[in-house]
């Protein structure tokens, strides 16, 4: 009975829970206290993350399809544009959720839009999240491409 | 004020995220397949060609929680009434309720969680043309039956991940001596639910690293008078562990596993198959991609690889059974793997068939394509 009303409480909640998420995310990264605001570029949303009115850097979110779900990541950079981190935001598939965990996660860290990430050379992949890690490690390239490019032509300041 | 700026800045994140993620119904094709070319050593052993596996994936996902997956399989190209071999079955077929990372319920025809083999089993996921002869004699790959159970991970970024289920038994009817339990297995059609059985796995994952152990308990009597009629009648206890690391272009894996058939005497005695008391093995297998030494830069991997296989049908035997050793088997397969993409493989295999009878001792030589989507 008790393990009943768990379970409906359980799925009353709502699994996305997206703002209250990347605000947490945001705080991991940069540290609690940070001023976040929307800027758009090609009509993408891009957030600017400053404290005390000077930039700390930015930040993106995005999804790339798995098996057969979205995973929904952000990326953030900091004003040198290296990426100071990858978080998973919601991860919907029952197989392939290492790509959350943080020692795979941190091998992103301090890279650039330069650099090379490729899965089993830069990006050591994980057993059984094989799709997971390919699809994510896509995902933030692209991220870290666009933010980069966008920072540095000015679009984004 | 608290509250309205936490508002604002939710709003204000709402804004930021893109709308195409979230809850709408869709639905996912995907696939894998392989096929193979075998030649064995020999007198009157043409080649043979076959499209071993053909598989389609189908996913439906209803909203953020509840997601069908499934995989139908056509083996051997070709069913006809009447004529041998050729298979239509369904893999898997079952529906997810995802509540927490921590917590999805499943339920359908899922697969057993045991070893590595039988849950990930497409074709660019393991080296050799075919599977390990260890996951078809000892573990029964593609083993799948229909239950109950949960999945998820174990949070605080410990990397450990369970799966654990409530399905239907094996039948002890269908054991054999050269295959132990495989032809135990039900796999979804009108199965006995006589001998509810438990298997589950834990396993934990580092970048390079995975480490898993698994276990199936359950009885296999099928509400046989001869061998009992309890739930838990004629019980098999299965164990299993496995291993796979790679670091830079060299990876390893290994299993093992150790299967007790608790009363293979009167199993024997009143089928009279000759299954083994003890059923066990598992194999070592090492791999380098040669193309890091050749073209570093390139993304495309040709692994070499080699693997020793040892087990034995009748590990041990009950009281009145003739061991027959032919089926304490070693198996060493050396060969190529040229994985164009990450999901995409060419395979080539020379395979050394040996064992302790030295009966029946051959070599195998294997081409096979294999991908998936």
């Amino acid at each position: 009975m008790a393990l009943a009303l768990a379970l409906l409480l359980l799925a009353a909640q709502n699994p996305a829970a997206p703002p209250a998420k990347v605000a947490a995310s945001i705080a991991r990264v940069f540290g609690p206290g940070a001023r976040i605001d929307t800027l758009r570029v090609d009509s993408e949303p891009v957030l600017r993350v400053s404290r005390a009115d000077s930039l700390v850097g930015f930040a993106q979110v995005g999804n790339v399809l798995g098996k057969d779900q979205p995973i929904t990541f952000l990326v953030a950079i900091d004003p040198a544009d290296r990426l100071k981190d990858v978080d998973i935001l919601v991860y919907r598939e029952p197989y392939g959720g290492e790509v959350a965990y943080e020692p795979w996660r941190r091998q992103f860290r301090g890279k650039t839009a330069a650099d090379s990430l490729r899965v089993g050379r830069e990006i050591r992949s994980i057993s059984g999240a094989t799709i997971s890690v390919h699809a994510v490690t896509l995902g933030v390239r692209r991220l870290l491409a666009d933010l980069t490019a966008w920072h540095q032509r000015g679009a984004i300041r | 004020m608290q509250r309205c700026f936490s508002w604002g800045l939710c709003c204000a994140l709402a804004a930021a995220l893109p709308q195409a993620a979230f809850a709408q119904e869709r639905t996912t094709l995907g696939g894998y397949g392989e096929l193979h070319y075998t030649n064995l050593t020999g007198p009157n052993t043409p080649g043979v060609v076959n499209l071993a596996r053909f598989v389609a994936y189908l996913a439906h996902t209803f909203d953020e929680r509840l997601t069908f997956r499934s995989e139908l399989e056509v083996e051997n190209a070709k069913v006809e009434g009447g004529q041998p071999g050729g298979e239509i079955s369904l893999e898997q077929a079952y529906l997810d309720y995802r509540l927490a990372d921590w917590l999805t319920l499943r339920t359908g025809l899922v697969l057993p969680p045991v070893g590595i083999i039988n849950e990930t089993h497409e074709p660019p996921t393991f080296n050799g043309v075919d599977r390990p002869g260890f996951d078809t004699d000892v573990i029964p790959t593609t083993w799948r039956e229909i239950g109950v159970g949960a999945v998820g991970t174990i949070p605080g970024g410990s990397g450990l991940a369970y799966r654990v289920y409530l399905v239907n038994g094996l039948r002890a009817d269908g054991f054999s001596a050269s295959q132990g339990i495989r032809e135990g297995r039900q796999e979804g059609r009108e199965a006995s639910f006589a001998n509810p059985s438990f298997t589950g796995r834990l396993e934990w994952a580092r970048p390079g690293w995975k480490i898993g152990g698994s276990f199936w308990y359950g009885g296999t009597a099928n509400a046989d008078s001869v061998l009992g009629t309890g739930s838990f009648a004629a019980p098999i206890t299965l164990v299993s562990a496995d291993l796979r690391y790679d670091a830079g272009g060299a990876s390893f894996r290994g299993e093992v596993a150790n299967i007790s058939v608790s009363d293979a005497g009167a199993i024997d005695a009143r089928y009279g198959a000759m299954v083994g008391s003890r059923i066990a093995g598992g194999y070592v297998e090492g791999a380098y991609d040669v193309l890091r030494l050749l073209a570093p830069s390139s993304p495309v991997k040709l692994n070499a690889f080699v693997r020793h296989e040892r087990y034995d049908t009748q590990a041990s035997v009950p009281a009145g059974v003739t061991r027959d050793r032919s089926l304490a088997r070693r198996l060493t397969t050396l060969g190529l793997t040229y994985k164009p993409t990450w999901n995409t493989a060419f395979k080539g295999d020379y395979q050394i068939v040996r064992n302790a009878a030295g009966v029946g001792e051959h070599e195998v030589l294997s081409l096979g394509v294999g991908y998936q989507f």
